[in-house]
C-alpha cells in the first residue's frame, strides 16, 4: 500500500534560505561585541590621552592616573564606598535570606503575598524611593521627627554612611530574597525530611541543613549586591554629597560636571579603576557559580508541606515584616506622594495647609514634559528593540552551531557588572568618536536609549535563558532533520514557545528603561532630557516638589505597566534579579 | 531504499572519547540495532548520522551521499540530509496541531497545498492515527505523540528512519505494543532503520542485527540470537541478559571439548571448545540461567558430565518463571526453570553447548 507512495522521488529536496544562517549569526555576535565592549575602549583610550578626545592633538600619557591617584579625595571616596557596599550587602543579604527561608521553609501567614511584595522595591524606581525616603526618614522627615519627639527613640540619619546603607540594602535585598527563594525551591526538601526523620528537630535542620545548602545562594548574591552597590550614584548624589560624603560614583560625577574644571582624563581614569573592579567581582561570581549553574530552572515541587510550624512566632513575625514592608516601601512612597502635593515638606505644618497643585502642572511644560515624552518613548521603542535582539542573541548563544556562541552570555551578562556611570561616560567618549553617526546618537534620545539598552540587555537575557534552557533542544532538533534550515527552525518552533519570555522581557525591560538614569546623566543635552536625569540635576538645584510629582509617574506607571503585564501575558515580572 | 555506511568515527568530549573507531554498514530494508548502556556512544553515533554531531574522524555515507566526511571537511547540514528521526522525547511541537506538525517538514519542501493533505491523510493513515489530526500533543497519550512522532518522520519519504530510544517514555505494557506495530511498519515501508536502545528485551526482539556497544567502541555485531547465545566478549553476555560466568584455566582440549577448571573450586566444566583454545588458557565461560536444568536430589534422569549437586540459597517466583539462587560448593549459580523444584539440596545440570567460552 503506502509503499509505492513513500518512495523517496517523488519528494522535492527542502529549499535552502537566501540569507546563509551562519552570516545571521556572526553578525549578532559582532553587534553584541561591538555594542557590550565597543564603550570601553574609548573610555580606555581617553583615560591615557593627556587631553580630552574632542581637542586635536593628544600623546600618550599615564597622567589621569597619577593625578587620580595622588588626589586624596579619591581615595576616600573609595573608603566610604567599601563601607557602604560592605554594609548594604551584610544587611540584605541577612535580611533577604532570612525573608527567603521564613517564606519557603515556614508556615508564616501571608507568605505568599509576602513572596510577591518584598520585591517591591526593586521593581520601583529607585531615584524615586531615595526621594521617599528623605520625605519620611530624612532630617526633619515625618517618621524622624515622629520618633524622635513623640516617642523620643532616636533614628539613624540617613545621609551617613550607615543610613544610606539601610536605603539601599533595602532596594537590594529582594536580589538575596530571590536567589535564595529559587535555591530553597529548587533543593530536594526530602534532604530535610531526612534529618527530620534521623531525630533533628526543626529548628536544627535549619541550622544544620537549610542553611548550609543555602551557601552559594548566599555567596552569589552577596557578589552582586556588592557589585551593585559599589556603583551606585542616585545615593551618594542626594544624601551622602550634601553631607560631604563622596563615593567613588558621585566623586567622578562631581569631577564631571564641575563647571571651572572639568576633568575629562582623570574621570575616565577613575571609571577605569571602577569598571576594572566590577569585572573582577563579576569574573569572581562566575568562579563561584560556575558559568551556567545559576540558571537550572526552577523546577521543584508544587506543593510541600511547611517544615517548620513557627508556633507564637508566627503572627509577630508576620507583623515584623508588615512593619519592614510600612516603613521602607509604602510610607516612603505616601511621603513621595505628599511632597508632590504640598508646597514644602514639613511635619511641623498641617500638610493640608500647604496643598498646592503646582508641582504637577509644572510636569505639563518644558523640561518636565519634555523628559516624560522621551522617557515613554525610550521605554517603548528601547524595550521593542532590545526584547528582539536578545531574543535573536539568545538564540545564537544556545541553539546554535555558531562557532563563538559560548563568549556570548558572559558578554551579554556583562553589563550587569557594570557600573551605570560607566556606560554612561564610554558611550559619550564613543559618540564622539564615530562621526556622523554618532553625532546623530549624540543629539537625539536614540543615543541614550542605546545606553540604556545595552545596560538592561542582562536582564532580558537573564529572563529568556530558563525559558529557553526549558524548551527541549529535541524541538529544534526535530525541525532540522525535517528539512527546516536553523532561521526556519528558530522562526517558526523555537520563537513561538519563547514568547512568554519576550513579553516578560518585555515589560521588565519597559520598566527599567524607564527608570533608568545614572547612564544618561553624562549624555543628556537639552531637548534629550529623561525623567531620572532630570530629577537628579532639578533635585539638586532645589525643585523637591516637581521631582517628586516626576517621581510619582513613574512609580505610577510602573506599578500599572507590571500589575497588567503579570496579570494580562500570566508572567513572571519577578524576573531578571534573581540570577 | 540506500544502505547506510559509518566507517571509523572517532568523537571526543573533553578527555573522553565517546566513539572509538565505530564501523559498521546497515543493509537495504534492514533494522540496525544499537544497543549499550548508557554513555556507550550510541546516541552520539546516531546524532552523527543525523547531523547533530560531528565526530573528529569518520566518513558517514547514506546511499550514494556522503553525508560526513571529517578528512575532506565535508558535514553535510541535518536539514539536507533527508532523514527521518523519532527522539526519545518524540519533540512533537507543542504549539502546532498534529496536522500541522506533519506539515511542516512539508511546507519547508514547498509543496502545494492540496499535495500537503492528501500526503498528510496517508501517513495518519499509516500510522492510525487519523482522528486526531486537530489535536494538540498535550491533548493526546504518550503512545498517540509517538505516532505523531513516528508520523512526522516519514510524511516527507525519508531516505532513512533513525530512532533513538522511542519506547523509554511509553509504560512497560504499551512499550511491547508499540515494539510490534514499529517493527511492523519498518518492514511494510522496507525502510532502511537505525535504532538506539539501552533495552535488550526491545533489541533482541525487533532487530534485524545488533550492535552492541560500550565505552564508545563496537563489541559485537551480530543477529540476535548470535547475540545472546553465543557473545563475543564478556561485556555483551553480561549486558544482553542475566548470565552465569565461570572463569577459571583449562585443564584439558580434546578435539572440540575443552575442561575448565573453575577457580577456586575443585569444579570442572566441560564446554565446546572455542578457536585456538589451548591447555592453561584463562578463560570465561558463560551460561544463562535458563539453559540449567535443575533436578530433584533422586531424580536420575541425568547424569555425569556437568552435573553438580547444588545447596538452593534462595527462591524466588516471577510469575512466569523461577529464579534460584545455588551453590555448588565454592561455586554460585543462577538457574531459572519454569517448574518449581522440591527440596533443599539439588540437582544442576549444565549441557555443553549451552556454554560459551569469552575472552
Amino acid at each position: 500500500m503506502a509503499t509505492t507512495s513513500h518512495a523517496t522521488e517523488a519528494m522535492p529536496r527542502p529549499r535552502r534560505s537566501i540569507i546563509p544562517a551562519s552570516l545571521v549569526q556572526w553578525l549578532t555576535w559582532a553587534f553584541v561585541v561591538a555594542l557590550v565592549l565597543g564603550p570601553f575602549l574609548p573610555l580606555a583610550y581617553a583615560s591615557v590621552r593627556d587631553r580630552p578626545l574632542y581637542e586635536a592633538g593628544g600623546v600618550f600619557t599615564i597622567e589621569p592616573y597619577r593625578e587620580l591617584f595622588r588626589e586624596r579625595a579619591f581615595w576616600h571616596a573609595w573608603w566610604n564606598t567599601l563601607q557602604f557596599a560592605a554594609l548594604t550587602t551584610a544587611m540584605a543579604v541577612a535580611l533577604g535570606a532570612a525573608v527567603a527561608i521564613l517564606c519557603a521553609r515556614t508556615d508564616l501567614p501571608g507568605r505568599r503575598a509576602f513572596t510577591k511584595l518584598v520585591l517591591l522595591p526593586l521593581l520601583l524606581p529607585s531615584l524615586g524611593m531615595v526621594l521617599g525616603w528623605i520625605a519620611v526618614w530624612g532630617e526633619g522627615g515625618y517618621i524622624t521627627s515622629f520618633f524622635n519627639q513623640r516617642l523620643h527613640i532616636g533614628v539613624p540619619a540617613i545621609d551617613t554612611i550607615l543610613g544610606m546603607a539601610l536605603v539601599e540594602a533595602t532596594r537590594l535585598m529582594p536580589i538575596a530574597f530571590l536567589t535564595c527563594q529559587a535555591a530553597l525551591v529548587r533543593a530536594d526538601s526530602s534532604l530535610e525530611d531526612a534529618a527530620r526523620s534521623a531525630g533533628a528537630t526543626p529548628l536544627r535542620v535549619l541550622r544544620s541543613i537549610t542553611i548550609p545548602m543555602l551557601r552559594p545562594a548566599l555567596l552569589n548574591s552577596a557578589t552582586l549586591i556588592f557589585t551593585l552597590s559599589i556603583a551606585v550614584l542616585g545615593i551618594p548624589l542626594l544624601l551622602g554629597v550634601p553631607n560631604n560624603i563622596q563615593f567613588v560614583s558621585s566623586y567622578l560625577y562631581t569631577l564631571w560636571t564641575s563647571g571651572t574644571s572639568p576633568d575629562p582624563g582623570a574621570v575616565s581614569a577613575g571609571a577605569m579603576v571602577l569598571l576594572l573592579a566590577a569585572t573582577l567581582l563579576l569574573l569572581i561570581r562566575n568562579r563561584l557559580l560556575g558559568a551556567e549553574a545559576r540558571f537550572v530552572s526552577v523546577g521543584g515541587k508544587a506543593s510541600r508541606v511547611a517544615l517548620l510550624s513557627l508556633g507564637t512566632w508566627r503572627w509577630p513575625l508576620a507583623g515584623l515584616i508588615t512593619l519592614y514592608l510600612l516603613f521602607t516601601t509604602l510610607l516612603p512612597v505616601l511621603g513621595l506622594a505628599l511632597m508632590s502635593f504640598v508646597v514644602f515638606l514639613t511635619p511641623l505644618i498641617a500638610p493640608w495647609d500647604l496643598l498646592t497643585w503646582s508641582h504637577w502642572q509644572m510636569l505639563d511644560d518644558g523640561i518636565f514634559r519634555n523628559s516624560i515624552q522621551n522617557s515613554v518613548t525610550i521605554a517603548v521603542v528601547g524595550a521593542v528593540l532590545a526584547t528582539a535582539f536578545v531574543t535573536l542573541a539568545t538564540l545564537v548563544a544556545h541553539r546554535s552551531p555558531f562557532r563563538l556562541r559560548r563568549t556570548l552570555p558572559f558578554l551579554m551578562l556583562y553589563p550587569r557588572a557594570t557600573p551605570g556611570i560607566i556606560i554612561g561616560i564610554g558611550f559619550f567618549w564613543a559618540y564622539l568618536l564615530t562621526g556622523a553617526l554618532g553625532d546623530w546618537f549624540r543629539n537625539s534620545i536614540w543615543g541614550i536609549m542605546l545606553a540604556f539598552c545595552i545596560r538592561n540587555l542582562p536582564l532580558a537575557y537573564i529572563v529568556m535563558y530558563p525559558t529557553l534552557a526549558r524548551i527541549g533542544e529535541e524541538l529544534d532538533r526535530a525541525g532540522r532533520a525535517a528539512g527546516a534550515g536553523w532561521w526556519t527552525t528558530s522562526r517558526r518552533i523555537v520563537l513561538p514557545l519563547l514568547r512568554p519570555a519576550m513579553f516578560a522581557a518585555f515589560i521588565l525591560l519597559f520598566v527599567e528603561l524607564l527608570n533608568d538614569y545614572d547612564p544618561a546623566v553624562f549624555l543628556v543635552k537639552p531637548g534629550t532630557e529623561v525623567m531620572g536625569a532630570t530629577m537628579l540635576s532639578q533635585f539638586i538645584q532645589g525643585a523637591v516638589g516637581p521631582v517628586a510629582a516626576l517621581a510619582m509617574v513613574q512609580v505610577a506607571v510602573t506599578v500599572v505597566v507590571l500589575a497588567v503585564g503579570s496579570k494580562v501575558f500570566k508572567i513572571n515580572t519577578t524576573g531578571g534579579h534573581d540570577a | 531504499m540506500p544502505e547506510i555506511t559509518v566507517a571509523g568515527l572517532v568523537k571526543t568530549f573533553g578527555d573522553q572519547r565517546a566513539l572509538d573507531h565505530v564501523d559498521f554498514n546497515v543493509g537495504d530494508g534492514e533494522l540496525f540495532t544499537l544497543l549499550g548502556p548508557s554513555g556507550c556512544g550510541k546516541s552520539t553515533t546516531l546524532m552523527s548520522i543525523a547531523g547533530f554531531q560531528h565526530p573528529e574522524e569518520g566518513r558517514i555515507r547514506v546511499g550514494d551521499v556522503a553525508v560526513f566526511d571529517a578528512a575532506k571537511r565535508l558535514a553535510l547540514a541535518a536539514e539536507h540530509r533527508n532523514l527521518g528521526i523519532v527522539f526519545q522525547s518524540y519533540a512533537v511541537w507543542p504549539h502546532m496541531t498534529v496536522y500541522e506538525n506533519l506539515a511542516f517538514p512539508l511546507k519547508v519542501r514547498r509543496l502545494k497545498r492540496a499535495g500537503i493533505r492528501s500526503r498528510i491523510a496517508e501517513t495518519l493513515e499509516l500510522v492510525e492515527m487519523t482522528p486526531y489530526e486537530k489535536r494538540y500533543p498535550h491533548e493526546l497519550s504518550g503512545g498517540q505523540q509517538q505516532r505523531v512522532a513516528l508520523a512526522r518522520a516519514l510524511v516527507y519519504s525519508p531516505s532513512v528512519l533513525l530512532l533513538d530510544e522511542p519506547f523509554s517514555n511509553l509504560d512497560a505494557k504499551l512499550r511491547i505494543r508499540a515494539r510490534a506495530w514499529v517493527k511492523d511498519l519498518q518492514h511494510r515501508l522496507g525502510l532502511t532503520t537505525i535504532f538506539v536502545t539501552h533495552d535488550q528485551d526491545e533489541a533482541l526482539s525487533m532487530s534485524d542485527r545488533i550492535a552492541v556497544m560500550s565505552a564508545g567502541e563496537i563489541q559485537q555485531i551480530g543477529v540476535p540470537e548470535d547475540v545472546y547465545h553465543r557473545p563475543a566478549n564478556r561485556f555483551v553476555a553480561e549486558f544482553v541478559g542475566r548470565v552465569n560466568l565461570f572463569e577459571g584455566v583449562v585443564a584439558g582440549v580434546d578435539g572440540g571439548e575443552a575442561v575448565l577448571e573453575i577457580d577456586g573450586s575443585a569444579r570442572r566444566l566441560t564446554v565446546r571448545a572455542a578457536e585456538g583454545a589451548r591447555v592453561s588458557d584463562r578463560v570465561t565461560v558463560v551460561v544463562r540461567p535458563e539453559a540449567m536444568t535443575l533436578l530433584a536430589n533422586g531424580d536420575a534422569s541425568v547424569n555425569g558430565t556437568n552435573t553438580w549437586d547444588a545447596d538452593v540459597h534462595s527462591t524466588a517466583f516471577l510469575g512466569d518463571h523461577y529464579e534460584y539462587e545455588l551453590e555448588a560448593g565454592a561455586v554460585k549459580l543462577i538457574a531459572q526453570t519454569s517448574r518449581p523444584v522440591d527440596g533443599s539440596r539439588i540437582k544442576v545440570h549444565i549441557p555443553q553447548d549451552a556454554c560459551s567460552m569469552v575472552e
